[in-house]
């Protein structure tokens, strides 16, 4: 699977998580890994390229961290949208 | 203007480039020290080289001016050179024997205190506080700056049995060893927690509030979607409030701080050991504490008489018996005393040999 | 802008001999807001006698999700200086050695986009920055990067590794503790800053039993030197401490734990049972030019230590008695990498691996790692006689 598309599927399922439940980056890869039959280090590369680009970022609340998707607040902070 | 651009995962710099030459020449090869006053000791090397340290106390909260003071002081008379102990004091390294007494007398005269090396009080580890902390309920800052003011005299000059390591915490998260100090002050909640129901539903994951109680004194309420305290288990401990904030623990009339001794990391004569309840409770006293002060003084005081020489506060304690320290002392012994909780039923005596 | 507040109680703090965190305060609130309104809540705080800090936000640097701690005032309107006042965790050199330049360097950096409060050194041992705001975040980052320093680690992420000061200066040292804590807080550089760990993960490095970083008590990975072989013994030395006038028998032989020291008196020599010694330390604190730590070095590696939260504190059990340690550390790192996936598989969130290896008990920690039972590892065998058998037990 190219990474764009595994990068969909990820983002997807965030979207589908959102204030659902906290996800630590591990459930994420092995939600996707499971799902998508991909290899769980090449869904770690995937989702890390995503946080670094600021599309996902880490979190940190109730004593743990934790991935989520950005604020728009948190996008403007990091000049990733005007 | 530009910013620098940025790097990511390099680490730390390499400690390499800070150190003075020479110990970068004698770097593994060091011979032995000596301590040559409360505050200043020197090292000698297989070859010969010496390096001497000068002590320093810092309140660990410097503002850059200061730091700025320090560097100026350490370009004077270490070549630019020095370094930071665990707990928080400044060390002045000196190459050059000649410029120990003349930074010795600047110091002095900048009025900066030199101290803490031997059998003494060292500089006291503590967290953040009122100063910086959501989930403080004392003032660990205050706290310290009160009783190093106090036994200021052990830190600068007066002998002790062997090393006394205050530490302070402001909750029972302890940022730093304060269960294994000789004598430490840890700040206590003691009435549950008051539940925002409006909150907790918005904010919280339930299932992992209710898990993170460890005496299972919070179970979830399908009514308001929030959770429900059972005030009898509760021990206060506040970690419900560390994983769902609109749970809060604070209650400023009723917090306040119990003191704890007989803690030890290092294995020297006996084996490591964490520290006791000594004192349940006093209440904040801000800005002096000057009860809890007087408390950490009369333990302190009451160690140096009776220990024997190189005891530390456990083992001069354990030596005596804890029967023995609550008279020595005059502290009261309460219900709070006797253990409830994980480890409690090592803690019952089973012997009939004890004293009166 | 300084006078802003009456601080009438903190005042009180900058009274008697010892350094006051109020002056630093009130130092860097000459030159700036931030650490004003930190002087004037803080006044606050010692009035009402509670803090007014909000819980951890979310902040942080592109791409890390530690090294910054979000931090925000819940009393923005009376406080604005401290509305955000965040902190950043600067990674330490091993063993705090500076040169005035870099530190001048950080204090440059931190006048400018920062209160000008800092904390030397943080409890786990970062430089800690103490107070920005969020819009200064990649500021601060880039010019700290661009200069050769990192962030440390925060949340369910390693740690920032600390160390003693050992080789460099402490004829005690076991093991290079600077070098060690240098070459696994590079190793683990991504586990770090990319928080993808059950809970906290700490190691700390001492380079003797007398355990100056506290590695025991509050590391999950405990890393403390020792020696196998006998401790170094220099008659002449022991001569000379006698004559000086200590009491080898009652000060050092009487307090051995073992009690595998003999003193002659009449030739003022001392021999050791070194079969028997616990290498405690005692002795050779005491009588640093006579005696040293034997010649096989290593450590001893130690897991499970912290603090109370949440069912009471744990000091570090003894799992590997004995390893050398010498650069790369190949040994030691794939060992650590066994344990932290060992617990990254079995863990719930927010649980050490001192807890654990409680729940799940010991032996399947140990399988898990490789490691065999030894007699170093317990204080003493089980008393009651309820044991489990394994299908392995059976075939030996």
């Amino acid at each position: 699977m190219e990474q764009a598309e595994l990068q969909e599927k990820i983002y997807e399922f965030m979207q589908k998580m959102k204030g659902k439940k906290k996800l630590k980056e591990k459930d994420i890869i092995k939600h996707i890994s499971g799902e998508t039959g991909e290899d769980k280090d090449v869904v770690k590369k995937a989702l890390r390229a995503m946080i670094d680009e600021g599309r996902l970022m880490y979190s940190y609340g109730g004593g743990a961290s934790s991935v989520e998707i950005p604020s728009e607040e948190y996008l403007r902070e990091k000049g990733l949208i005007k | 203007m530009a910013l620098p651009e940025r790097k990511t995962d390099i680490g730390p710099p390499h400690y390499e480039q800070f150190l003075p030459p020479v110990i970068k020449k004698n770097y593994g090869k060091w011979l032995y020290h000596e301590v040559l006053s409360p505050g200043t000791m020197k090292h000698v090397a297989e070859s010969g080289d010496e390096i001497y340290t000068v002590r320093v106390a810092s309140p660990r909260l410097l503002s850059t001016d200061s730091i700025r003071d320090i560097c100026e002081i350490a370009d004077k008379y270490c070549d630019g050179y020095l370094r930071f102990t665990t707990r928080n004091n400044i060390e002045f390294l000196v190459s050059d024997k000649s410029k120990l007494d003349p930074l010795v007398k600047e110091l002095k005269e900048k009025n900066y205190t030199i101290g803490g090396i031997g059998p003494r009080v060292s500089n006291i580890v503590h967290t953040q506080g009122w100063v910086h902390c959501h989930s403080a309920c004392t003032d660990a800052s205050g706290l310290v700056k009160s009783i190093m003011d106090e036994l200021y005299e052990y830190f600068t000059e007066k002998e002790l049995p062997n090393k006394v390591r205050l530490a302070v915490a402001c909750c029972v998260n302890m940022c730093g060893a304060v269960h294994c100090s000789d004598i430490a002050i840890v700040a206590v909640h003691r009435k549950p927690p008051v539940v925002d129901d409006e909150n907790v539903p918005k904010l919280c994951e339930i299932p992992t509030t209710v898990a993170s109680c460890p005496t299972a004194a919070i179970r979830p309420n399908p009514k308001t979607k929030s959770i429900i305290i059972n005030e009898e288990r509760c021990m206060y401990c506040g970690n419900c409030f560390t994983v769902c904030p609109p749970i809060s623990i604070h209650n400023p009339e009723e917090d306040g701080v119990a003191i704890v001794v007989g803690g030890k990391v290092s294995n020297l004569r006996s084996d490591p050991k964490f520290s006791k309840l000594a004192i349940p409770f006093f209440y904040n006293d801000p800005p002096r504490w000057p009860k809890v002060v007087q408390a950490v003084k009369n333990i302190l005081e009451t160690y140096a008489k009776h220990a024997r020489k190189h005891e530390r506060v456990g083992e001069w304690v354990e030596r005596i018996g804890w029967e023995r320290f609550f008279s020595l002392t005059g502290i009261e012994f309460t219900f709070q005393h006797i253990d409830d909780f994980t480890f409690a039923r090592d803690t019952f005596r089973t012997s009939a040999a004890f004293k009166f | 802008m300084s006078g802003k507040y009456k601080t009438p109680m903190l005042d009180e703090l900058e009274k008697g001999p010892w350094p006051s965190f109020v002056t630093e305060i009130k130092k860097a609130a000459k030159k700036s807001d931030m650490a004003e309104d930190e002087l004037g809540q803080l006044e606050k705080s010692y009035n009402t006698k509670r803090g007014y800090w909000k819980h951890g936000g979310i902040v942080g640097v592109l791409g890390y999700g530690g090294g910054v701690i979000g931090r925000y005032s819940s009393l923005p309107e009376e406080f604005p200086g401290v509305a955000h006042f965040h902190t950043v965790r600067v990674n330490q050199p091993s063993g705090f050695f500076y040169t005035t330049k870099a530190l001048r360097e950080i204090c440059d950096i931190w006048d400018k986009y920062g209160s000008g409060l800092t904390n030397l050194h943080g409890s786990t041992g970062d430089l800690v920055l103490l107070g920005t705001k969020t819009e200064n975040l990649e500021a601060v980052f880039a010019e700290l990067s661009s200069r050769g320093w990192d962030l440390g680690g925060s949340g369910s992420a390693m740690r920032t590794p600390s160390c003693c000061v050992g080789m460099a200066r402490c004829e005690w040292a076991n093991i290079d503790t600077m070098d060690l804590c240098n070459e696994l807080t590079q190793y683990y550089q991504d586990q770090l800053h990319r928080p993808a760990f059950p809970y906290k993960f700490k190691i700390k490095i001492s380079g003797c039993a007398c355990d100056c970083v506290a590695a025991i008590a509050r590391a999950d990975l405990s890393i403390i030197g020792t020696w196998k072989d006998s401790i170094q013994i220099n008659q002449d030395e022991v001569r000379k401490y006698a004559e000086a006038g200590l009491d080898i028998q009652k000060e050092i032989v009487d307090m051995c734990p073992t009690q595998c020291m003999y003193y002659n008196p009449e030739d003022k020599t001392l021999k050791i049972a070194d079969a028997e010694c616990n290498r405690c330390m005692h002795c050779i604190a005491k009588m640093t030019k006579a005696l040293r730590p034997g010649k096989e070095k290593g450590a001893t590696l130690l897991v499970g230590s912290k603090a109370p939260i949440v069912v009471g504190s744990l000091l570090s059990w003894v799992i590997v008695p004995f390893m050398k340690l010498t650069p790369p550390y190949d040994d030691l790192k794939e060992l650590i990498d066994k344990m932290i996936e060992w617990w990254d598989d079995n863990a719930k969130p927010r649980e050490r691996i001192g807890e654990l290896i409680e729940a799940k008990g010991m032996r399947a920690f140990l399988e898990a790692i490789g490691v065999p039972p030894m007699p170093q590892q317990v204080k003493e065998p089980r008393k009651d006689p309820f044991f489990f058998w394994a299908e392995s037990d059976f075939k030996k």
